[in-house]
């Protein structure tokens, strides 16, 4: 088993810390889940593991050997990035297919056959330019380079972002037919939760430049609880658990907590109910803007 | 997307008591093949490992066996085996339930047995 490690890693813009010592170690063949907030620090995270960006302090290896300026290495990682209509010498002018073209070159283990079948299945037009192209269809661009460059480690950021859900199926379905079929490495972000949670073997919760998770995504959501009832039976069911969020309505109190284990008993008088990530992780940010 | 499964229990739980389900209800049959976990992973849109921790809870209580190179199988007297476990737990699971509800909304213990003998067992 392979191991992409980031180790004290901190990035700096400015006076601005955007990465916080982050300490971080993927193994491969997993699926992995990165979510965070807006602006959480999750694409930079992504570009310095994967050598696109510089951290200010910090290692990251791939079993052992640093990546940085490592080709021998970085041949084994696919980041696709999202790409823009819009690059720093103006429109982005290339066509689709001179895009893939790209990618190919860059990409030892890239499956020609395959990013045919993708542009089939999404229906996308390979002789149209990148600047005309729709959010959701930049997005299908992404996941074409990600699922065809046979990457052992193969990152995607936000690669739902703009699609419909037609479309979100099928690219989840392609991500655990490549998984079971070669044991790829996926890193996926996302801001869109609540569908894929269930794919994420493990889960990566990046809030402030720090990493909060990184856990079995069953373990961690077995030791959440949503604790509700009367305010004052909640109040006493839950003192001493780390509570991130509660509502009140009337008398009638919820409160999401974590605790150390799962399955604990708190007590007759309150009603026990599972977390979903998405819940959990909302009371998490809600937490963390009262703590600011 | 977890077409019907929910959040009440954890994902592999819920995979095998699914398996068990349908054991039950025979569209499992005895001696047949069982959905793969990479079919199980794609069906419900979970992660295979997931899949087969579910899977794996029913072969450790010998529900379904592993026949080397082709996949799972239902063990010949599965359904009995379920029927039994969930016989077992079933003042646990369902009859608690019913009487805490009634309880809470004042139906007696009279009221309750009227309601059980009415009821045409469909």
């Amino acid at each position: 088993m392979g191991v992409l490690a980031g180790k004290n890693i901190v990035k700096k813009y400015g006076k601005e810390t955007v990465l916080k010592n982050i300490d971080i170690n993927l193994e491969t063949g997993k699926i992995y889940g990165l979510i965070g907030r807006n602006g959480a620090g999750k694409t930079t995270l992504l570009s310095i593991l994967t050598a696109q960006n510089p951290a200010t302090e910090g290692t990251v290896t791939l079993d052992g050997e640093a990546v940085w300026e490592n080709e021998k290495a970085l041949s084994r990682i696919c980041y696709s990035r999202e790409i823009s209509q819009v690059t720093m010498l103006g429109t982005n002018n290339l066509k689709v297919k001179e895009y893939l073209a790209t990618a190919k070159a860059f990409y030892a283990n890239w499956d020609e056959e395959y990013a045919k079948e993708l542009i089939k299945l999404f229906k996308i037009d390979a002789g149209k330019r990148i600047r005309g192209l729709s959010k959701g269809m930049l997005s299908v661009v992404t996941i074409i380079v990600a699922l065809a460059s046979k990457a052992e480690i193969t990152i995607l950021d936000e690669p739902v972002a703009g699609l419909d859900i037609v479309a979100r199926e099928q690219f989840y379905n392609l991500v655990i037919d490549e998984y079971a079929n070669t044991g790829r490495t996926f890193i996926i972000s996302t801001h869109i939760i609540e569908e894929a949670a269930s794919l994420f073997e493990r889960v990566i919760i990046i809030d402030g430049g720090e990493i909060k998770f990184e856990e079995n995504t069953e373990d961690l959501l077995a030791r959440a609880y949503r604790v509700s009832g009367s305010a004052e039976a909640v109040d006493k069911a839950v003192s001493g658990y780390k509570v991130y969020n509660t509502e009140t309505i009337g008398g009638f109190k919820v409160a999401i907590l974590l605790a150390e284990e799962p399955g604990i008993d708190f007590g007759e008088e309150v009603h026990i109910e599972p977390v979903s990530l998405q819940n959990l992780f909302y009371a998490m940010c809600k937490s963390a803007e009262k703590g600011a | 997307m977890l077409d019907n499964l929910g959040e009440e229990k954890s994902i592999y739980l819920q995979i095998s008591e699914m398996v068990e389900d349908e054991i039950l209800r025979g569209i499992l049959g005895e001696e047949e093949q069982v959905p793969s976990t990479t079919e199980l992973s794609k069906f419900y849109k979970i992660n295979p490992a997931t899949a087969a921790k579910g899977i794996n809870i029913l072969v450790d209580k010998k529900v379904l066996y592993k026949k080397r190179g082709i996949g799972m199988f239902v063990q010949t007297g599965a359904k009995d085996m379920i029927m039994e476990e969930r016989r077992n737990n079933f003042y646990e699971t369902f009859v608690k339930k019913i009487i805490n509800e009634a309880k809470l909304i004042g139906i007696d213990k009279e009221e309750l047995k009227k309601m059980i003998d009415g009821s045409n067992g469909t």
